[in-house]
């Protein structure tokens, strides 16, 4: 791990860098050398496999975090690579030529959160939705509360209880729960 | 509606006068006196709906966390076939649908499929508060909240998740409506087909099912 790391930090420009477990290391990289610091790890590194593709949504700097977890297969290491693009028009370089199964992550990203991925196959077609007409859900500025009272039918008469004052009353504010 | 189906042959009337060996030699001749049509017919349906209410067949299919309390119902420890429940394989064996929990948008498409294609007499169980009013999933964007606003439920078990035991209540219940003929569900559902299929359309977005799944 130590070594790939530093030679990961000799060829490109590391932004940050954290250790979240003894054996997963997270990095952050520009996202002009990310597909070819991928491209990199997986031909010169034991970290050939991709593991997980998401997205994260950092509506406050108006940018999409979209982080791939590499592993490596003989020490079961992993390695997250994290980049930052623009939140508006949302686009990324595809790796289904390096790994196949990134179509179907690719696909999926593409409709819960409106990253573009040109050239990955499946792009705009459905993956989960079907016949979905709003912004993609789970980007944060979509309020779910909100489109499901708009569209979905409800039952009158759906009680809502605070779980906390309830239970509390139950057992006599034994401070059962925690703050 | 015009191009409405007829799906009510599962409730055959039986026409005065067609009694069986009516006019014919059978021990109602030996009896001296010729049977009540009315009660013919009410004793003949009695009959049928206690076989019915004894065979009970639900389709193999689950949604949502409710259907993991399908697997005890089935085997040694519940065992349901002891009330004559079974499971098979296909809509076209099957009368009962059950709606184990939340019941995703996309889903209800494929169940209103598979609900059309079973025959009559067919029953529907709601199973879960996620079917009656949405549950914990009532602020998802992806599931239905309101189950009988798109299908005919004839019995909702209440619970998150409802156990075997509450499930076998359920069918009990089911089991005794059945006996009583106080089941018109899958009647319900082709004399108001217009308005089920308004309440589908109005959350399936991309609707492309046909007129009726035959
Ligand atoms: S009612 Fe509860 S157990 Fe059943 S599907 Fe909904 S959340 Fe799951």
């Amino acid at each position: 791990m130590q070594t790939t790391l530093q030679a990961l930090k000799n060829q490109f420009t590391v932004q940050w860098e954290k250790q979240q477990r003894a054996d997963l290391h997270q990095v952050g990289l520009p996202r002009e050398q990310t597909l070819a610091a991928l491209t990199w790890l997986k031909e010169h590194t034991p970290f050939v496999q991709l593991t997980h593709m998401s997205v994260v949504d950092w509506i406050e700097e108006d940018q999409f975090q979209i982080t791939y977890l590499l592993m490596n297969p003989r020490s079961y290491d992993l390695l997250m690579v994290c980049t930052r693009i623009a939140r508006s028009g949302a686009t990324m370089e595809s790796v289904h030529k390096l790994w196949p199964q990134a179509v179907t992550y690719e696909q999926e990203m593409n409709e819960m959160f409106g990253v573009e991925f040109p050239g990955s196959p499946r792009q705009g077609e459905s993956f989960i939705l079907e016949g979905w007409e709003d912004i993609p859900p789970m980007r944060r500025d979509f309020d779910t509360v909100q489109f499901v009272l708009d569209h979905i039918p409800d039952r009158p008469g759906r009680l809502s209880i605070n779980t906390r004052e309830f239970i509390g009353r139950k057992v006599g504010e034994k401070r059962l729960l925690h703050d | 509606m015009s191009n409405k189906p007829d799906l009510l042959h599962g409730v055959p009337e039986i026409p005065a006068g067609s009694v069986p060996h009516a006019n014919g030699c059978d021990q109602s001749c030996f009896l001296g006196e010729r049977p009540d049509p009315l009660s013919y017919k009410e004793a003949i349906q009695t009959v049928k709906n206690w076989f019915r209410a004894n065979s009970l067949w639900v389709i193999a299919y689950g949604t949502g966390c409710g259907s993991i309390e399908l697997r005890p119902l089935g085997t040694a420890r519940f065992d349901m076939e002891r009330f004559g429940i079974a499971m098979r394989p296909t809509p076209r064996q099957s009368n009962v649908l059950i709606i184990s929990g939340y019941l995703s948008i996309k889903s209800l498409k494929r169940v209103i499929r598979v609900y059309e294609q079973m025959p009559s007499p067919k029953w529907v169980v709601g199973l879960g508060s996620c079917t009656i009013n949405g549950g914990m999933y009532w602020d998802s964007y992806a599931t239905m909240k309101v189950l009988d606003l798109y299908l005919p439920v004839d019995v909702y078990i209440a619970g998150c998740m409802p156990r075997p035991e509450a499930l076998i209540g359920g069918f009990k219940e089911l089991m005794r409506m059945i006996k009583n003929g106080e089941t018109k569900g899958y009647i319900d559902y082709i004399e108001r087909l217009d308005w089920y299929r308004e309440n589908q359309k109005q959350i399936i977005k991309d609707w492309d099912l046909p007129d009726y799944s035959w």
